[in-house]
């Protein structure tokens, strides 16, 4: 126990007191699946990060990132956690110059003053994740989240081009850089998107921005489920250019409610496709979408980024609801979708130009039953040449289920991780590697 | 550091390699695997393979020419028991010494894979061996109405494989990014020889991007023989608007203010005058020999929206002081100015005796200053530089002309590339944003990382490759500095 006492007040000296916390009340709310850590640091610079990891290190210590906690709940049930850092007091912009279409910022900074950042000079950064006004740029990065626009504009994988990342061996590391071409070296960046702070704790991104639309919109029908499958696939393979692309099934349809100018029944599926750039593209659109698609209608100008947001939080329910995700070759997308709407009560969400299915049992639903459930779209979804992540369930759920499936090339995955993290010490095995 | 072209007539002569590699009996198991005739030995028949685009250059103990993944795998494998170093090689257009064997060892040549195994429009994915062409690989997808993005200018015969070595670029990755956005999966050959699949059909397979960690690494992590593409739907129809400058600073002063004011071109192009000159020498197209600038933006998407971005460009040229604008409609026009822009680089290797090619790249908004003090580096060394840049995302071909009958002045245009390299990375920016570091600047990697950061893509290699057979003497610098860059900072 000296140990450990010893190794709190080490992180104690590289923060502060008053910047961690260690008492059990004062911890218990930065539970992640139940699992309260020993401390909670609120480090103020990038080398108090690396001064807690190197601490940690030392301690055996293992740590995990935090930063808004809006999306806790993704990966396996964690180790017991030692540490928690919370990177919000990094919530600075570094590097904005609107010529540049980039911005570097720190990796508390929320998506939402983010985009608030390029928004005076008419730009945007082109991810938008579900919760983005209080979830962190690195934990979506962490986590690449992202939302129906990635079908435009990528995910963080695409979009981030430089990092700044803490490695549990006590450096801090540059990857990339400030160039949106950029072929010096390796791309080291990519390990650290989209792997939940398992290799290094990302403390500052730079990212591309795109220009504001001039116009945005949004088109919807009700369709039989063959119907939407077909209107999906010509969006898709057609010269339009949505910025999404959305398949919803009935039970997600009526959740997203009035806003729908279309009327949907038990059976049908909704589509939504996402219109943006100049106001003739989209006039254009728009009459291509009503010959293609005689029952679609426009939204209301004022509801459509309700929708999208509503949209974004039906495949990202979180509170601990169910919700399993699905990315299949994008032809098979609607028989993942057909796969999810024959269970009584399900949603799914669906985007057609990434192959992703998202889909929750309802809360009622019986353990047991979902259980079963899963594993079926989990084949399905194999079946298909695709695989499924358990995004958000319970920790029994997770630990019964399994949340990453099957994973190839774990050996080689276990090395590098290894080779990055000797200690082990990152992350407490939410990645599942 | 760049790449010299010298016509083919004045080859350094190379030594016969003071170790040979390969004993009788290994070079009898390499003609099991891939038969006889696909195992070259006879120095006339290697020397091809002894170098590529850029300055490197190293002779091969043998080149082997395998037909399939497992025939590549059983190559490795002996090369991995043996200690042989391999490079990989397409159709050796690197500029940056990739594809050159400058530790010896085996060239491995990709030309025979060249299958495109499966074309999906379904699902927009297409599955292609190493030695496909690019260009060739586009006009099969084409009748889709499909399009695989990266667009090198070298694309009429450049390889996949080699696009994915070296994460290529090309004009039209301003508007739908770089090779590795386009790749979902690979078939990699470890350099022990053992055959791993990375990534899949679907989007975000579980556990570390090890796609997005192959992708670019020249070669030096193994051998993907098979690649799974993402394409994507060919715009409804593209607009080129050409703007003719006095002054090639008004011509990145145009490009920043059409980023400025939120218009996404496909593709935004810089040629100047030394280029200009170069081209028309060549291969004629119309362009102005006066100009000082000649900048190509090609819009692409609607139809409908084409005419009024196409006419806010024009606007922008003009209020940038562009002598004269030119909205071309006809496809023609397209395609000649895109004939025009893409033989730059070969054209101007054709006015010159020799030159040394530079791709640093800088933030945009840096372009201008970037380009006032390449002009004082000119004029410190006395050397024309031919600029000809993809203005949109900052990355500058800088291509510094010489003579070789001068060693002096190939001395004096390797400091100018040093220069270079210094000037753009004091701004942010990069040394190389398409060509690859190679085996000619790996020096200059010190430039951009600091010690910790190149230790920690040491990693990356040390894991692929623990023996270092794979394209030794490749991307990552050794650990001490020549002594020229002791104390290189970043």
């Amino acid at each position: 126990m000296t140990g450990i006492s010893g190794a709190l007040r080490k992180l104690g000296d590289v923060v502060g007191e008053d910047h961690l916390l260690t008492a059990t009340a004062a911890v218990a709310p930065y539970a992640v699946d139940g699992q309260p850590p020993l401390a909670v640091a609120f480090p103020g610079s990038a080398e108090e990060v690396a001064a807690l990891l190197g601490a940690a290190a030392e301690a055996k210590l293992s740590v995990m990132a935090r930063g808004a906690g809006s999306h806790l709940y993704l990966g396996s049930p964690p180790e017991p956690i030692g540490l928690i850092a919370v990177l919000t007091r990094l919530n600075q912009v570094v590097e904005y110059d609107a010529g540049d279409l980039t911005v570097t910022a720190q990796a508390g900074m929320s998506v939402g003053a983010l985009q608030g950042v390029g928004g005076g000079h008419g730009q945007m950064f082109p991810l938008d994740p579900p919760g983005p006004d209080s979830a962190t740029l690195g934990g979506i990065v962490s986590a690449n989240l992202a939302g129906p626009m990635r079908m435009r504009h990528g995910s963080a994988r695409d979009l981030v081009i430089g990092m700044r990342v803490a490695l549990s061996t006590g450096e801090i590391i540059k990857t990339g850089g400030r160039t949106v071409k950029n072929v010096a070296g390796y791309d080291l960046g990519k390990l650290f998107v989209g792997s939940l702070g398992s290799a290094g704790m990302i403390l500052e991104v730079t990212a591309r921005l795109t220009p504001l639309p001039e116009a945005e919109a949004a088109m919807a029908a009700a369709l039989s489920p063959q119907e939407a499958a077909d209107a999906a696939a010509w969006v898709v393979s057609s010269r339009l250019e949505p910025s999404a692309c959305e398949v919803l099934n009935h039970t997600a349809a009526e959740k997203l409610g009035p806003a729908l100018p279309v009327a949907t029944e038990p059976g049908k599926q909704v589509i939504l496709v996402g219109l943006s750039g100049e106001g003739v593209a989209i006039e254009r659109q728009e009459r291509d979408i009503r010959a293609r698609i005689p029952s679609s209608a426009r939204l209301d100008a004022g509801v459509v980024r309700d929708v999208w947001r509503g949209a974004r939080s039906l495949a990202y329910p979180g509170n601990g609801a169910v919700l399993l995700r699905a990315s299949v070759p994008i032809s098979s997308l609607h028989r993942m979708v057909d796969a999810v709407s024959a269970l009584d009560g399900w949603t799914a969400v669906a985007r057609a130009g990434d192959g992703l299915v998202f889909a929750s049992p309802p809360l009622e639903a019986e353990p047991a039953e979902v259980l079963r459930h899963l594993s079926a779209l989990r084949s399905r979804a194999a079946s298909l040449g695709g695989h499924t992540v358990l995004e958000s369930a319970s920790v029994e759920m997770k630990r019964r289920f399994g949340v990453w499936g099957e994973m190839a090339n774990a050996d080689l995955m276990r090395e590098l991780k290894r080779s990055y993290d000797p200690a082990g010490i990152l992350g407490c095995g939410r990645f599942g590697v | 550091m760049g790449s010299d072209h010298t016509h083919g007539q004045d080859f350094p002569s190379l030594p016969a390699n003071p170790i040979p590699m390969l004993d009788r009996k290994l070079l009898k198991s390499l003609e099991r695997v891939v038969g006889r005739r696909n195992v070259l030995t006879q120095p006339a028949d290697v020397l091809v393979y002894s170098y590529d685009s850029s300055t490197a250059r190293g002779m091969p103990d043998a080149a082997v020419l395998p037909a399939a993944t497992q025939e590549v795998s059983a190559i490795l494998k002996l090369c991995s028991q043996h200690k042989i170093p391999f490079v990989a090689r397409g159709a050796g257009t690197n500029l940056s010494g990739g594809a050159a064997p400058v530790r010896g060892g085996l060239v491995i040549g990709l030309s025979r894979m060249s299958k495109v195994l499966s074309i999906d429009p379904a699902n927009q994915i297409a599955v292609v061996q190493p030695g496909v062409v690019n260009l060739q690989f586009q006009a099969m997808v084409a009748p889709h109405g499909l399009q695989f993005c990266p667009d090198p200018a070298s694309q009429k015969v450049s390889t996949i494989g080699g696009n994915i070595a070296e994460n290529a670029g090309g004009p039209h990755c301003l508007k739908y990014g770089v090779t590795t956005n386009h790749v979902l999966g690979l078939t990699v050959v470890l350099p022990s020889g053992e055959v791993r699949q990375f990534g899949s059909k679907a989007l975000d397979p579980p556990g570390y991007d090890l796609v997005g960690l192959f992708v670019g690494s020249e070669g030096t992590f193994g051998i993907a023989t098979e690649m799974t593409l993402r394409l994507r739907p060919l715009p409804e129809g593209t607009q080129v608007v050409v703007g003719i400058f006095d002054s090639l600073q008004a011509s990145g002063e145009a490009v920043s203010r059409i980023i400025a004011q939120g218009i996404v071109a496909a593709a935004l192009e810089i040629m100047d005058r030394s280029t200009i000159e170069a081209v028309e020498a060549s291969f004629p197209s119309g362009l102005p020999m006066d100009a000082e600038a000649f900048l190509l933006i090609e819009l692409d998407g609607l139809k409908e929206a084409l005419d009024a971005r196409a006419e806010r460009c024009a606007q922008i040229c003009r209020e940038a002081g562009a002598r004269s604008v030119e909205i071309g409609k006809a496809p023609a026009d397209r395609d000649r100015l895109w004939a025009a822009r893409k033989s730059a680089f070969g054209a101007t290797a054709r006015i010159s005796p020799a030159m040394l090619v530079n791709d640093a790249t800088v933030p945009r908004t840096r372009i201008p200053e970037v380009l006032r003090q390449m002009q004082d580096i000119e004029r410190k060394h006395g050397l024309r530089i031919a600029k000809v840049f993809h203005a949109g995302d900052g990355n500058l071909h800088s291509n510094i002309l010489y003579d070789r009958a001068h060693p002096e002045e190939l001395e004096r245009a390797k400091a100018a590339s040093v220069d270079i390299f210094h000037l753009c990375a004091g701004v942010g920016g990069t040394i190389t944003g398409e060509h690859g570091v190679g085996a000619e600047k790996p020096e200059y990697m010190r430039l951009i990382y600091s010690p910790d950061d190149l230790a920690a893509q040491r990693k990356l290699k040390d894991l692929f490759d623990p023996t270092g057979i794979a394209n030794p003497g490749k991307v990552l610098p050794p650990a001490k500095p020549e002594p020229h860059m002791a104390g290189a900072h970043a």
